[in-house]
């Protein structure tokens, strides 16, 4: 005679995260929207600072990883982490801290990031003081989870939970180690290392924030929900050994493969070529673990919308992760890089892996919260052809545009000039393209319309249980195994030692690529000429900080011949040894600027700042005419410094206190030469402008010869 | 009969093995070609072909497969072993059906009963199915691809590094570009350049002032000046004879914001921007800029050997001169 306990499910937390992940959809995905509008009409900006590409560019990304998906997460975790270990989650105290302090946070992010307070880290753009909130919210999420796992009912954990171990571990790992600052301010920061060691492990964290926030938490998901929602069993249970541990293995390592023909080391983009070609399989085992659950249901696949959104959500998953590797191949990737292929590939990930499967859980688990049936089959069924054609009509035409720009780049003519001098070709060809892209982007937004009347007609017929009974044997009667079992039963059995051998298998490749690469010395040959920035050049960084150019601009010009032509010299990992944070920048809807200095006179500048058609005729580039208008801050530049010498900027003793008058000599300087050109301004030397034109012009110019006067 | 046809590939294989050495010349010359929209192509039509070839391969051992079996059914009949005549007749299964279950090696659905674990977790069964031979074949191919990579470019030194290659791509376009210039006439420089006057020159060098070449930014729309100096005028900085504007254009006056265009723009380009902006000389546009620099005298360009410039100051003696 079993005995057997009574308990509940908590689906009051569920129902939270879920709205949270529904409405933040709706807010990411039309911050998207505007941003890929406006790089067809710029003006859209409305002349607002807040509202201009460069700063809801990281809002978009912010809004769609971290508010969309993580809430979709953490609506799927607690879901399925309580009936997969028959229990209730550990603390409520600890749900709704973890809740309200994620929603904070988003609400921060949303506040801060337009008001140009970021770190210009991509992903990882929030400042210090939020910084802190993630990891408080974060640790008590682990701490509400493992609470739940060692109080479970179930005497083994299954795959989903052996993934949200791995995602919770390594996402504290990556969060830390990306986000070592120093405080300036309240609002800002300087990272604690500088140039290419800086670049490493910003995209090692970059990149697993795609794999451990985008991926290994989804997988965990697919595992609970598909099965659930095909009622099939899970196809190889060998399969989800292998493949889980090999991905959380493999996939740390690949972080290099964003940083293919820069200035890192030789020895870490091979790294990252090889682990990233080794992480198809990997990747591919969950895909195939997905889609042969499915053997025997695929007739139902053709009714239920809820599979249907499932299947194209793990097709979309294995496609991006061939692509993956693909681009991570050093030849593809002189190609692909810094254009919208990329953009393309990272949305089939998005919005197909992560839009469609959270699609699919809703479905599925809004009518079980609410006791009824979803109001409309035929809507979803309309949302998902609706979703699909955005997903083609977005990824389709930027695949076209990043190849016709990546060839236009680099196509010669034969007597050895670039065929495209001007970049600015390269960009209206492709404008079109970006059109279409926002309509792909205002289809996926329609879908997702239509889903939500659908949800809101569901929940509205049903009534929510919001403690589901539920009953379990309890762990007092688990048997004692000592026969013959499979050898991972024994892990399966002890969250701890599963802890354990995650973090270990999440930290070698982190060790061994990082490690060299800061406690080395040769691994950045120094260069003698190269010097710490000007109290202005460093102010006038900041505000290409703050209006998040590098969303647009890379300052690394790779060695290739296409590059050297257009940009000059390649750059070298020892002029970015003052560069804090280092902005190389993942994107070129711009040219690239590392060598911009000297290349156009000051006043150039100040006509492209206030209106870029003037000087650049049919650019897309937004003007920034508060760059004229404002006034430039010095309040906490003595500040600056000192957090700069405390981080090894070799500034001289005392220098704080004599930077401020130093800025204003050189700001002197900088307007009187546009003085000279007939810009008429009373208050010149103090505007912003000033600032970002010294910077702008120092930009490459250290290990160039200087002009000699009177040539 | 299946051992017969199996030892045909082993055959066939250095045929494959010494096509594909000759589609690799075929790359390699492809791929030092200056020209990327041709390397691109025959990268593609190698593929395409390597396609095709396969596709082609397979085709022939189905055939053969075929012949094998229509004889071997024959060579049974007449010797009477009745037996195999109905075991031959039987459908086979075809190359690729018994490759799929080779390579997937799945229980059927009907019999998984038989690989389904006791234990479930909210529901959720699991079945004991073994990885696909496939997807294992494939996880060891690429981490062979790894160790041999990694070796080829950091174990053993052969493989170039990226300043390497770059060194390498350079040489092989200055190469390109040399052959290429030898079979081209002389070549336009500030040595040898003559004024342009016919209109389709005009027009030409017309569109890139007011286009890629962007002179109208600084030097105003109808050549009236602003950031840089008014062209209308006389007057010039740096000389105003067709000579001067080539080198100015060419090599810029980087102190002065003037940049250097001979990476933007090719000779020709250059000669006819400079031959279009003598031609607004003296067209009084609106708000014009002061005079800068020297009052040029106008040298008629039919004079012969010297159109520079006949200011005190000079130009650089190189040109001053000059004859061909």
């Amino acid at each position: 005679m079993a005995q057997v306990e009574k308990f509940s499910y908590d689906n009051a937390i569920v129902r939270k995260f879920a709205y949270a992940s529904i409405i933040f959809g709706v807010v990411g995905i039309l911050v998207g929207l505007i941003a890929a509008l406006q790089l067809v009409f710029p003006s859209l900006n409305l002349g607002i600072p807040e509202t201009t590409f460069g700063r809801i560019r990281p809002l978009h990304t912010n809004a769609a990883i971290f508010a969309f998906v993580g809430n979709g997460i953490f609506m799927g975790v607690y879901y399925s982490l309580q009936r997969l270990l028959k229990t209730r989650m550990f603390s409520k105290a600890l749900s709704e801290f973890h809740f309200w302090g994620w929603q904070a946070i988003i609400l921060a992010a949303a506040i801060t990031l337009p008001l140009g307070i970021t770190s210009a880290k991509e992903y990882a753009e929030l400042e210090w003081p939020i910084d802190l909130g993630i990891a408080l919210v974060w640790i008590a999420f682990g701490i509400n989870m493992f609470g739940t796992i060692l109080k479970r009912r179930e005497q083994h954990l299954y795959v989903a939970i052996w993934f949200y171990i791995a995602t919770w571990v390594t996402v504290t790992v990556l969060h830390v180690g990306n986000n070592l600052e120093l405080p300036v301010s309240l609002w800002k920061s300087y990272p604690l290392f500088a140039g290419v060691q800086d670049a490493l492990l910003q995209w090692w964290y970059g990149h697993n924030a795609v794999a451990f926030f985008l991926t290994t938490p989804y997988l965990g998901l697919m595992y609970y929900f598909l099965p659930k929602a095909a009622n099939r069993p899970v196809y190889s249970y060998k399969l989800s050994i292998i493949h889980f541990w090999a991905l959380i293995f493999i996939y740390i390592w690949a972080g290099p493969h964003h940083l293919l023909y820069t200035s890192l080391p030789d020895w870490a983009q091979s790294l990252g070529t090889v682990f990233s070609i080794m992480l198809i399989a990997p990747s591919w085992g969950g895909m195939l673990n997905g889609l042969l659950t499915l053997r025997g249901a695929w007739d139902r696949v053709r009714q239920d919308p809820v599979l249907k959104f499932m299947v194209v959500a793990v097709t979309a998953y294995g496609m991006a992760t061939f692509e993956g590797p693909m681009l991570s191949v050093k030849s593809v990737n002189a190609i692909s890089h810094y254009t919208d292929w990329t953009i393309g590939h990272v949305h089939i990930g998005t919005l197909g892996w992560n839009g469609f499967l959270t699609f699919g859980i809703l479905y599925w688990m809004l009518p079980r919260l609410f006791n009824t049936k979803l109001y409309s089959q035929k809507l979803a069924n309309a949302h998902f052809w609706i979703g699909t054609m955005g997903i083609l009509f977005y990824a389709i035409p930027l695949y076209w545009a990043g190849w016709t720009q990546s060839l236009m780049w680099k196509q010669f003519t034969p007597d050895g000039f670039l065929q495209y001098g001007n970049f600015l070709e390269t960009v209206t060809q492709i404008i079109p393209m970006y059109g279409l892209r926002a309509l792909g982007g205002t289809l996926y937004v329609a879908g997702y319309f239509v889903m939500l009347y659908n949800l809101i007609k569901t929940v509205q017929s049903g009534s929510f249980i919001g403690d589901e009974a539920a009953e379990a044997p309890p762990a007092s009667t688990w048997a004692v195994h000592t026969g013959k079992e499979h050898w991972h039963r024994w892990i399966e059995r002890r969250p701890v030692q599963m802890l354990i051998a995650a973090t270990i298998a999440i930290l070698i490749g982190g060790i061994v690529e990082i490690f060299p690469m800061v406690m080395i010395d040769d691994q950045v040959p120094k260069i003698e000429s190269v010097t710490p920035y000007t109290p202005l050049e460093l102010e006038g960084r900041d505000i290409y900080i703050r209006e998040g150019c590098l969303g647009c601009h890379s300052q690394m010009v790779r060695p290739f011949r296409s590059e050297t032509e257009r940009y000059g010299e390649y750059s070298k990992s020892g002029e970015f040894i003052y560069d804090r944070p280092f902005l190389w920048g993942s994107k070129r809807t711009g040219p690239d600027l590392h060598r911009v200095g000297g290349k156009y006179p000051d006043s150039w500048h100040y006509n492209h700042m206030l209106d870029p058609q003037t000087t650049s005729p049919g650019s897309i580039m937004p003007p920034y005419p508060w760059l004229l208008r404002d006034e430039l801050s010095t309040k906490s530049t003595a500040a600056k410094i000192r957090t700069l010498q405390t981080l090894g900027t070799p500034y001289p003793d005392g220098y704080d206190q004599i930077a401020v008058d130093d800025l204003q000599k050189q700001a002197k300087i900088v307007a009187n030469s546009l003085r000279k050109d007939g810009i008429d301004d009373e208050k010149l030397e103090e505007k912003e402008i000033i600032a970002l034109i010294a910077y702008l012009q120092r930009l490459g110019t250290d290990i160039k010869p200087k002009p000699q006067a009177g040539n | 009969m299946k051992n017969k046809t199996l030892k045909l590939i082993p055959a066939a294989l250095p045929l494959l093995l010494f096509s594909v050495n000759t589609w690799g010349q075929a790359a390699g010359e492809a791929a030092s070609s200056p020209y990327f929209y041709d390397s691109m192509l025959s990268y593609g039509m190698l593929a395409l072909a390597a396609v095709v070839f396969i596709a082609a391969l397979a085709a022939l051992y189905n055939l053969l497969n075929i012949m094998v079996k229509v004889q071997q059914i024959r060579i049974y009949q007449e010797q009477g072993i009745e037996a195999y005549v109905e075991e031959m007749k039987k459908p086979q299964q075809s190359f690729f059906q018994r490759l799929y279950k080779r390579m997937t090696n799945v229980v059927p659905v009907e019999k998984e009963e038989d690989i389904l674990f006791d234990h479930e977790y909210d529901g959720i069964r699991e079945l004991d199915n073994v990885l696909p031979p496939w997807w294992v074949a494939m996880f060891y191919i690429t981490i062979a691809f790894g160790v041999v990579y990694y070796t080829y470019y950091h174990f053993t030194g052969a493989g170039p590094s990226s300043t390497e290659e770059y060194k390498m791509e350079m040489e092989r376009a200055e190469k390109a570009v040399q052959a290429y210039l030898s079979t081209q006439s002389n070549q336009v420089d500030e040595t040898n350049v003559e004024l342009l006057t016919d209109e389709a020159s005009i027009a030409a060098g017309k569109a890139i002032y007011e286009g890629k070449g962007t002179c109208f930014t600084c030097h105003g729309m109808f050549g009236e000046g602003g950031i840089g100096p008014n062209m209308t005028d006389q007057y010039w900085i740096h000389g105003g004879g067709i000579k001067d504007l080539f080198k100015t254009i060419k090599y810029g006056v980087p102190e002065k914001g003037m940049i250097s265009w001979k990476d933007q723009l090719k000779p020709a380009e250059m000669h006819q921007v400079a031959s279009y902006i003598l031609t607004l000389q003296g067209t009084n546009p609106p708000n014009p800029k002061e005079p800068q620099g020297d009052l040029y005298q106008q040298v008629d360009n039919a004079a012969p050997a010297d159109s520079s410039s006949t200011e005190v100051k000079g130009q650089d003696g190189g040109t001053i001169g000059m004859s061909e």
